[in-house]
């Protein structure tokens, strides 16, 4: 940047304050469109050219994703349906004009102050809605690509497609996919994620991203060769081998479960797997929360339950286990040692 | 701005303490109150003037204040309906009820009809038609409410950027 570009100390013009208020308006509406669920391949190629434009575009950006982090606790809250539910019920209260008492004061620290607890990171988020293909949670869905390659979408899950000519690959946004590659002679196939790059070599393989910020991968035929993103270290994956990997490093594999391969066709066929796991990959497919009592947690679930129907699957396992659901709240459930908590409903 | 502060800082305190009936949030207030003057300072042409001011800044901050409160409240209502066993861990709830709060005093400028349209879209990540079908308009009136509340979020925020 020479001198001349630099930006000068003095108060901004009223020039460049329309123009940093037009940067913000069009950034607001960028992000109406982006996240509308109406966006399209074209919606996202504008969007990206548009940002490529300017600094000041840029800078608006940065505004709306600030805004967006806001929102990231209410997001990942048991239930944002219920928790946004509660500025409604503010409303009408201070409509009534309730008088409150009683309560500690909020200790001051204004709008300044701001935790961010959740570790997804907004520009995942923003590149979710963005996305070529996303799937909302609870819903499956099968992708053809150009060359003949199936895509499952599992729930909650987000990729973007990238074609060259020398090159297929794919980029893992979030969530879960299962691939089934179509032969090119000519052109690779690849998987990246942010921990890595996973190279098929003709096969039918899941990949997904977990809470704790690494990549699974279960191969069901053919191989996978697993690249990491620090280290640069590989290991080739064969049929029937899953594993987990950072940055830095893979696991050894293990033998590939079957459920998650089965998810595909709607189903959670669970061998021998503890029931907090069983809740866990139910808990993908609802809105809501599904907690698991500690004395039940390790209990071990043998049988094909459904992924589109939740409260079936909840209902299954309570007629195969010595457990049973209670559904407190309609976002809020919870599977209990069967006779548990029998107390008179309030 | 040391002087402001011992001219008025007593008086300021209780015309609070008699508006919100409380001695300790009549103290915050005003300790708030003057916060914000010694960040933006101002000169003001003679002790009138500068309690108008503060007046009007301070009942501000008490219907700031009384709207978190609602906030509070209403999260404490969806609290105690959970099983106890079962409900988030308290730094949890203290940064939703945060979050809450910060985003109620944020849409404060907006129709509730664009301000829920708003954090139905952003909070709940429901698409334009869920949020349309939701609130009986069309999609493209929610494309407009969540559009217009971003702008007006992103001004807040770069307001509050530039005060630091």
């Amino acid at each position: 940047m020479s001198a001349a570009e630099l930006p000068l100390p003095s108060a901004p013009s009223a020039d460049t304050r329309d123009a940093k208020h037009r940067a913000m308006q069009e950034a607001a509406k960028w992000f109406a469109l982006l996240r509308s669920g109406e966006a399209v391949h074209t919606d996202r190629a504008a969007w990206e050219a548009w940002l490529a434009a300017s600094e000041a575009h840029r800078a608006a950006w940065g505004c709306v994703e600030q805004v967006s982090r806001r929102f990231e606790p209410i997001q990942s809250s048991v239930d944002p349906r219920s928790t946004v539910e509660v500025l409604q019920t503010a409303r009408h209260h201070a409509l009534r004009r309730r008088t409150l008492l009683g309560l500690a004061t909020c200790g001051g620290t204004g709008l300044l102050s701001w935790a961010v607890w959740r570790h997804t990171t907004l520009p995942a988020m923003a590149m979710a809605w963005a996305a070529d293909h996303r799937t909302s949670v609870g819903e499956v869905r099968e992708v053809s690509l150009s060359d003949g390659t199936r895509v499952w979408l599992g729930s909650a899950s987000a990729f973007n497609e990238d074609y060259q000519p020398g090159l297929r690959r794919l980029r893992l946004v979030t969530g879960d996919i299962f691939i089934e590659t179509a032969a090119d002679a000519r052109r690779g196939f690849v998987v990246d994620t942010p921990q890595g790059r996973l190279r098929a070599l003709g096969t039918r393989f899941n990949v997904r991203l977990e809470d704790d910020g690494q990549t699974f991968v279960a191969v069901y035929e053919g191989a996978v060769e697993v690249r990491t993103a620090t280290s640069g270290s590989t290991r080739v994956l064969r049929a029937r081998e899953q594993t987990r990997f950072s940055g830095s490093g893979v696991e050894d594999p293990a033998l590939a479960a079957p459920a998650r391969e089965s998810w595909t066709q709607g189903l959670l066929i669970a061998q021998d797997m503890p029931l907090a796991q069983v809740a866990a990959e139910l808990a993908r497919y609802r809105r809501g929360h599904l907690a698991v009592a500690p004395e039940v947690a390790d209990l071990r679930v043998f049988g094909s339950f459904p992924l589109n129907d939740t409260d079936r699957a909840l209902v299954m396992l309570s007629t195969v286990l010595p457990v049973q659901v209670r559904h407190t709240l309609p976002w809020w459930s919870s599977i209990e040692p069967k006779g548990k908590g029998a107390a008179p409903s309030p | 701005m040391e002087a402001l502060y011992c001219d008025h800082h007593d008086w300021l305190q209780g015309w609070l303490r008699r508006r919100l009936g409380n001695a300790a949030d009549a103290a915050d207030l005003a300790h708030d109150a003057f916060l914000r003057l010694l960040v933006t300072p101002r000169r003001f042409d003679g002790p009138p003037e500068a309690r108008l001011y503060l007046r009007t800044m301070a009942n501000g901050l008490c219907v700031d204040l009384w709207r978190r409160r609602q906030v509070e409240a209403a999260w404490l209502e969806a609290l105690a309906a959970q099983p106890e066993s079962f409900a988030p861990s308290s730094e949890q709830q203290a940064i939703v009820l945060q979050t809450l709060q910060d985003i109620d005093a944020m849409l404060q400028g907006i129709s509730p009809k664009a301000a829920r349209a708003f954090v139905l879209a952003v909070g709940c990540e429901m698409t334009d038609k869920e949020v349309a079908a939701e609130l009986g308009v069309s999609t493209r009136m929610v494309r407009k409410y969540v559009a217009q509340a971003m702008l007006l979020c992103m001004q807040m925020e770069a307001h509050h950027n530039v005060r630091g």
